[in-house]
């Protein structure tokens, strides 16, 4: 299904996502942006992986860890990285910041800053396509975490009821913020909760962007088929903190070593796809210029008008 | 002009919108067969179909959530919320998502989502089936408030709620279904942010909602055989307030009682007040006087319920304390 | 290439930390996302990896608070030449980075960041000035005067024409000051009064009785006070008296008090000084002799007023007293009854009081106060004899009466109650 040009497409679109997360880091770190950041670093395959699977008119809604997503969605890096400078050239005019980007032209509903606040839009999305008779799908990202929250629980009921033309993603990183999997779950498998509202489950490797691509045609199919929703419990990797400038107090510096050494998403693919050196520095070079450009943009970017803050409010 | 009682206005503006638009649908707990726990959606399930009139399990805020997806991909959905007691488990999606999406996307979006829901006492109905929450909502940017006290204002209002593209929070008092009215054949759509002057007069202006509309307008009636001229306004939008109308009554006859049936601490009653305060400063010729519940949970005892909940007689007595008093004594 | 390795911002309103150590030294060889130092943050100590691979060519910083965007340390190839600008650590404890001076470059982040704030501020502070305007009033009051309520009410208390005060406070408003300052001067503008049938005087409006008498005995503490005492052989007054009452018929019973009563009017009369009303900058003097008597009520105390004392026999003063004695004992009088009086007489005689002072009652000038009539063993050419005495009181108001004039009105009645003749 997928050809080399395919996965060698995919392969730069994470380590774009990659670098650029690594720019808003050194940004965040040398003061130049303002607010919470939370990265995606290590969950790259889940983004590219899915978005790269969606068609058109697919919308999606995402998380506080929603760069990602965002880039994979569409949104251009230059319109990303204007947000997070709060420029009005930003994808959310400088309204929104790193955890309300919105690109509604493109399909992104929305990333959201309460745990879960997401979730029940896509359950309506869905119906509404449903009620119009559209060929659309609605997909959720969203984290372990959140599987513990009311709008997970009453969103996934509703799916499944209505049979509404969902995907929920779940991107099982093992952490909600500092908490580790074992001490907020009472249950060790996460597709276990899909099951208990008699929902379709798919575990999916997170690392393997193949993989997540797979599964989420196959996924897209079914609840575009009216067979109703399906939940992908991704297993996925978060290397760095919860927040940029997270300590990690909590995680055991071994573990981390290890992790990173071992589940790095782009050092799978690239192993997979037997990339070269040069190759990779080819493409590196690439990415990099284009995340540089991307702050180049937003630092020239238009501040809003502090006026500029009583607008939108209302339609 | 048929005579439409607020329960059948409600049930005719939806049923009008959604004959006019299939883009309207309804959804709420045990609005299909039953008709909802009021009776409000009668017969729409067999009219327009369980697409379109969805029963959903007790689930607020899936409820609330997925009426703002469908609202963010077009749709003008209609929730019900059973008890607005129950709008406190529908808070987070109506406040952190609905009201905020159209801002935080820099208006990319636009949430024409109206969540109806019902509240009031007089029925024994005990603390969590009887609360009036309207001022929790008028203090959140990005919605609208609306509560209506008769037929004809809940069926344009209700009517205009639905096509306004901004999330409408609209508040129906229980007690009021029953009231009857004659309305015009065809509905009339009521602007949002409009008052409604029920009563003109010369001596004080009481400025009420909901019920407490026909309590004031049962005081004035007592208050004219006193001698005392008063007008009642009902602002009928909360959130956008007609602050004008609102003020220039003040300025008209010198005082001011706000009623409703909320309680009075930190009610809806206080914003009034300040508003009015602050526009009509020089007018006024006595302290604004606040009417509503006494500051307690609602008790199950009739006895004590009538205690505590605002009566004609409470607006009668702001009503008289207002022309007792001169300037500043 | 060297590169700076300057301190990170590590969290949200993280403005500054604390190198605690540094885990490598000058020289060193170091990789990219090795342990580089140890950083105190408000939450958490912690270590900061290095963001380069080279040699750590130099610390710039070696331990202290250091704001964030400073340059710390350099990162290199062995041999590189660095060049830092001399520079200290931010010192002990200071993190203050709003103000402060030359740590702060040019266009560093956290600069540009606050300037953001403090342009979203201002802006803020300029607009919510604009919007005291849309609720205001524009103009027009349709005749009514702004003014607060504090400001009515002492208006009211004083009996001041608002319109007639200028305004200081918002929107030109009279705020409480202004009504004080226009009391305090003087030129205190009355309100226009209703005027009643007298000669040649000025009759002022009064409010309600209480407040009224509460007011004047305030004010009468401030008044600069001195008292005069005497005593009277009440000799010649009482065989009088009990002729008077022989004569009386019908009417009233004339008493020893509407005796002094008349008697006190008569040395008004020849003592116009004392017969006068305190008013500021100015002394009123009165041509009849309204005297009014103290009665005690239930709630309290009143004065209602016999006009024209002067005029009337000790008959007529007599019937008047009782009349006003018999309102005010039933709650009935009228503010005209308490108008007017240019004089007061307090007794307290029958309650067996021998002297007392009694309180102005201003604005009038002086008050007398009549003690019981006790029989006392005086001298009388020379031999101890048994006289009826009463000793009177006279409190007056030293700004409109002064001691000699007192003196001299005392001496008198006195004269007058001892040698009724005298004052025919």
């Amino acid at each position: 299904m997928l050809s080399k040009s395919d996965l060698r497409e995919f392969f730069r679109e994470m380590l774009l996502i990659r670098r650029f997360e690594e720019k808003v880091e050194e940004r965040f770190r040398a003061g130049e942006l303002p607010g919470f950041l939370h990265v995606a670093i290590g969950q790259e395959a889940v983004a590219v992986g899915v978005c790269r699977a969606l068609e058109e008119g697919d919308i999606i809604a995402s998380t506080h860890r929603a760069h990602g997503h965002t880039l994979a969605k569409g949104t251009t890096p230059n319109e990303l990285m204007a947000e997070l400078y709060g420029k009005l050239e930003g994808c959310s005019h400088g309204y929104g910041g790193s955890m309300h980007l919105y690109d509604v032209e493109r399909g992104n509903m929305g990333a959201n800053a309460v745990v879960g606040g997401g979730l029940p839009a896509i359950t309506g999305a869905a119906l509404a396509f449903k009620l119009r008779g559209e060929p659309r799908v609605g997909v959720a990202f969203f984290g372990d975490g959140a599987t513990n929250i009311g709008t997970f629980h009453e969103s996934l009921n509703l799916a499944q009821l209505w049979q509404v033309p969902a995907v929920f993603v779940c991107e099982n990183n093992h952490w909600a913020e500092s908490t580790p999997s074992w001490q907020h779950m009472p249950i060790e498998d996460i597709s276990q909760r899909a099951v208990a509202y008699g929902m379709k489950a798919v575990k999916v490797d997170g690392q393997d962007v193949e993989a997540v691509y797979k599964a989420t045609r196959r996924a897209l199919e079914h609840a575009r088929g009216g067979k109703g929703p399906v939940f992908l419990a991704v297993n996925t990797y978060r290397l760095v903190g919860h927040y940029i400038g997270d300590p990690q107090v909590y995680r055991s510096k071994e573990e981390l070593e290890e992790t990173r050494k071992t589940q790095d998403p782009i050092e799978h693919l690239r192993t997979k796809l037997e990339l070269s050196g040069d190759e990779v520095e080819e493409i590196d070079r690439e990415v990099q210029e284009i995340v540089e450009a991307s702050v180049e943009f937003a630092k020239n970017g238009t501040d809003p008008k502090p006026e500029d803050a009583l607008k939108n409010v209302y339609a | 002009m048929p005579e439409l009682s607020y329960r059948e206005a409600v049930r005719d503006a939806l049923s009008r919108a959604m004959r006019d638009d299939e883009d309207v649908f309804i959804m709420g707990e045990d609005i299909a067969e039953m008709g909802g726990s009021m009776g409000v959606t009668q017969g729409l399930v067999d009219e327009f179909g369980p697409e379109r009139v969805r029963n959903t399990p007790i689930s607020e805020m899936a409820l609330a959530g997925a009426a703002i997806g469908a609202a963010m991909q077009g749709m003008r959905p209609v929730a019900e919320i059973m008890y607005e007691d129950f709008l406190t488990l529908a808070t987070e999606q109506i406040v952190n998502q609905a009201a905020k999406h159209r801002y935080m996307s820099g208006g990319q979006l636009t949430v024409p989502v109206t969540f109806r829901t019902q509240g009031g006492a007089g029925w024994s109905p005990g603390a969590q089936h009887a609360q009036q929450l309207e001022s929790w909502f008028v203090h959140i940017p990005g919605l609208k408030v609306v509560f209506a006290s008769t037929p004809t204002d809940v069926r344009g209002l209700l009517w205009s709620s639905i096509y306004d593209d901004n999330p409408v929070v609209f508040f129906e008092h229980r007690t009021l279904y029953g009231i009857k009215e004659d309305v015009p054949d065809e509905l009339e759509p009521i602007p949002l942010g409009l008052a409604r002057t029920h009563r003109q007069g010369e001596d004080v202006t009481v400025i009420a909602t909901g019920r407490l509309v026909h309590e004031a307008l049962a005081a004035a009636n007592e208050a004219e055989q006193e001698g005392i001229s008063v007008e009642v306004v009902d602002p009928r939008t909360l959130l956008p307030l007609d602050e004008d109308a609102l003020i220039s009554s003040v300025r008209k006859t010198n005082r001011c009682v706000v009623a409703h049936e909320a309680v009075v601490r930190g009610g809806f009653g206080a914003e009034v007040a300040a508003v009015v305060q602050y526009g009509a400063f020089d007018w006024l010729d006595a302290p604004i006087e606040r009417v509503g519940a006494k500051f307690a949970p609602l008790p199950f005892a009739p006895v004590m319920e009538e205690f505590v909940v605002p009566h004609a007689g409470d607006v009668l007595h702001a009503i008289r304390r207002t022309v007792g008093r001169v300037d500043g004594n | 290439m060297a590169t700076e390795v300057k301190l990170p911002r590590l969290g949200q309103g993280m403005e500054s930390g604390t190198i605690v150590k540094w885990l490598k030294s000058e020289g060193d060889k170091v990789e990219k996302g090795e342990p580089l130092y140890e950083l105190d943050t408000d939450k958490v100590t912690q270590e900061v990896e290095a963001e380069a691979s080279g040699v750590l060519l130099k610390i710039a910083i070696s331990e202290g608070e250091v704001e964030v965007g400073r340059t710390i340390a350099v990162i290199g190839e062995q041999g590189e030449q660095v060049e830092l600008a001399p520079s200290e650590p931010a010192g002990n404890g200071s993190a203050a980075l709003e103000v402060s001076g030359d740590p702060e470059e040019e266009g560093s982040p956290a600069r540009a960041r606050e300037q953001d704030r403090a342009r979203g501020r201002r802006a803020s502070a300029a607009l919510s000035d604009q919007m005291a305007e849309i609720r205001q009033p524009a103009g027009d009051n349709g005749g009514r005067i702004k003014a607060s309520p504090l400001a009515r009410r002492i208006a009211r208390e004083r009996g001041i024409d608002l319109s007639a005060v200028a305004g200081t406070g918002p929107d030109g408003r009279v705020v409480a000051e202004d009504v004080e300052r226009t009391a305090a001067s003087g030129a205190a503008v009355a309100l226009p009064a209703p005027a009643l049938p007298s000669e040649g005087v000025e009759v002022q409006q009064l409010s309600s009785m209480r407040k009224t008498i509460a007011r004047r005995l305030t004010e009468a503490w401030q008044a600069p006070v001195f008292q005069l005492g005497i005593t009277v052989d009440m000799s010649r007054a009482l065989p009088l008296r009990e002729r008077l009452v022989a004569l009386h018929g019908e009417g009233v019973k004339p008493t020893i008090s509407d005796l002094i009563t008349k008697i006190c009017a008569a040395a008004l009369m020849r003592h116009r000084a004392v017969n006068a009303l305190y008013k500021g900058d100015a002394v009123e003097l009165y041509p009849t002799a309204n005297i009014g008597i103290a009665v005690a009520v239930p709630n309290g105390l009143v004065v209602p007023v016999i006009p024209g004392c002067e005029r009337k026999s000790i008959a007529e003063i007599a019937e008047s007293r009782a009349a006003l004695v018999g309102r005010a004992r039933g709650g009935k009088l009228q503010q005209a009854d308490l108008d007017g009086g240019t004089f007061t007489i307090s007794n307290l005689g029958m309650y067996g009081i021998e002297r007392f002072i009694a309180v102005l009652n201003p604005p009038q000038a002086a008050i007398l106060a009549v003690g019981s009539i006790e029989d006392k063993v005086v001298p009388v050419d020379g031999q101890p004899a048994v006289r009826p005495r009463m000793e009177l009181t006279l409190t007056c108001d030293h700004r409109a009466v002064d001691g000699a004039t007192g003196a001299e009105f005392l001496r008198d009645v006195k004269a007058f109650l001892e040698e009724p003749g005298l004052a025919l």
